[in-house]
């Protein structure tokens, strides 16, 4: 007998740093909270088509994350403490480049950050990219207004107790206050306060407060609030305009039916479809994921689908978001770390990803 | 099985928004080793007895279903080296706080409790709970347990966090 020749040896390999493929409307960001290490958060970039896991940014404690209006930047506002997990606080905002996910710079902050749940407005970018607001809360409520061309913070706005940085326009912000009220403050171009307004209050924080985690409507924001009310705002004009109160659960469901999670609903804008996670439970329940999504027709403001998930392997469904191109995905995280993509227009599950990260609370898309 | 529903449904709930691989294995053990002892114990199984064993033990501090706990978020201090009110050695407690009204079962009183956090080291990780029973968003710091409290220390990271009565709640 005569040994097989053996193999030609692998060739030698060349070690290189991956190029981002062009991005398309089906990927995500996943801002994972890792809430047992928390100075140790992170956005996770994953492709809803290929599901690979494409990159990451690192977000440090506590963070405030947005995308630019034109999808090509994240921006980060956090903390880091000069020893790790303790030392010198900075507060700083910090900018990435979303074809690269390398940094681009940063501009540091007093250290009056506000240091909360993941939402849409802990930092966000005026309409035309002009400026960056980052909410501070010591628990003082009030916001900066940074300048990101120039790495500059260009001032400081007291909110009278209401918080949070709503953006509008290329030169408004507004915030929630306790009283119900919405205060919408207007910038002069060096980024100072020309003029603020307070709305009339439109909800009650003691009855049925909102969930300061808004979700992104063609003129602005729809707030949902605790018993499965939708509160629509158009921001597109210079005072806020306040549509019809509608409601997500019938007479018989309000109050054994509801909302909850770390981000409590997606939009697709075009479709005017809304999913939100809606689970069984009382007062209280509002941070439990759902068993369920529903689907609502924005227009008509009906119900058009309950879809459960547990069968196909998801647990509690934290978190929401939908991509907003015409074969639309719908992204659902769960209280496992596992992000499913779901067929938005059908609800059909195509993928669970399982771990995406360990605690998966909001998501981005561009 | 009044009571054993009872168990899994705020099992579960408590594991609702997050379960790790690790606090599901623990929960899961808890169970088991729970069920694999009921029919061992007690010895004795003479009716009266029987009985009052059977009773479901009231949470102690080192569980999330702690009375006072009712709107905690985080981590419990009890697991990390505290007590339901006192921080680990050398974490510091937060001077500013939330407060909640919490039903005690024990003496049927309803109390006020501020629950501060515990600052200056990294996040425990042991004994998440999450409640929130009468919690409001940030719009309403007094009642809102999803700010960091450790903000204003000068070492603000979190750690873990307590309950401590302040006193009966006036009807």
């Amino acid at each position: 007998m005569f040994a097989q020749a053996a193999p030609a040896p692998l060739a030698a390999e060349h070690l290189t740093v991956e190029k981002l493929p062009p991005k398309t409307p089906h990927w995500i960001y996943v801002f994972d909270a890792s809430f047992d290490n928390e100075i140790d958060m992170r956005l996770r970039l994953f492709d809803g088509d290929t599901y690979r896991r494409l990159g990451q940014i690192d977000a440090g404690f506590m963070p405030g994350i947005n995308l630019s209006p034109d999808g090509t930047q994240s921006v980060v506002a956090t903390t880091y403490f000069a020893r790790g997990s303790r030392g010198t606080r900075t507060d700083v905002v910090e900018f990435s480049d979303n074809t690269t996910l390398t940094p681009l710079g940063e501009i540091v902050l007093p250290n009056k950050r506000a240091m909360t749940a993941p939402n849409l407005f802990n930092v966000a970018y005026s309409e035309d990219g002009h400026f960056v607001y980052a909410a501070y809360i010591t628990p003082a409520a009030s916001f900066g207004v940074l300048d990101p061309a120039n790495k500059k913070v260009l001032g400081e706005i007291d909110t009278a107790g209401c918080v949070l940085v709503i953006p509008s326009g290329p030169n408004r912000v507004s915030s929630l206050c306790e009283s119900g009220r919405l205060l919408t403050v207007t910038l002069n171009p060096d980024g100072h306060e020309s003029s603020r307004a307070m709305s009339e209050p439109f909800f009650d924080a003691d009855a049925d407060p909102v969930f300061v985690q808004g979700i992104a409507s063609e003129h602005g924001y729809a707030f949902l609030s605790y018993l499965g009310e939708v509160h629509e705002i158009d921001l597109s004009g210079a005072q806020p305009v306040f549509a019809p109160v509608w409601p997500l659960v019938s007479p018989a469901e309000k109050g054994h039916w509801r909302l909850g999670g770390t981000q409590v609903g997606a939009l697709h804008r075009a479709l005017h479809r809304l999913y939100v996670p809606m689970h069984q439970g009382g007062e209280g329940s509002h941070k439990e994921g759902g068993t369920e999504i529903w689907v609502f027709d924005t227009r008509s403001h009906k119900r058009l689908a309950r879809w459960a998930f547990q069968s196909a392997g998801l647990a509690r469904i934290l978190a929401v978001q939908v991509s907003q191109d015409p074969a639309p995905l719908l992204f659902a995280a769960d209280s496992a770390a596992n992000v499913a993509v779901i067929d938005a227009l059908s609800g059909h599950v195509k993928h669970i990803e399982k771990h995406l990260g360990q605690t998966p609370w909001m998501m981005l898309n561009p | 099985m009044r009571s054993l529903d009872q168990l899994f449904e705020h099992s579960s709930r408590s594991l609702a928004r997050r379960t790790s691989r690790r606090s599901l294995l623990a929960g899961l053990g808890q169970i088991l080793t729970g069920a694999a002892l009921l029919p061992l114990l007690p010895i004795d199984r003479s009716g009266p007895a029987l009985a009052e064993d059977a009773k479901p033990k009231a949470a102690g501090p080192e569980s999330c279903d702690y009375w006072k706990y009712c709107a905690i978020d985080g981590f419990l201090c009890a697991c990390c080296g505290g007590t339901s009110t006192s921080c680990p050695p050398g974490a510091a407690p937060s001077p500013i706080t939330w407060i909640g009204t919490c039903h005690n079962p024990g003496d049927g009183r309803d109390y006020i409790v501020s629950y501060n956090d515990c600052c200056g080291k990294t996040s425990c990780g042991d004994c998440e709970c999450n409640r929130n029973e009468r919690e409001k968003p940030t719009y309403r710091p007094s009642r809102n347990n999803d700010l960091n409290w450790c903000m204003a220390n000068a070492d603000s990271n979190y750690h873990c966090s307590v309950s401590v009565i302040l006193g009966v709640a006036e009807k």
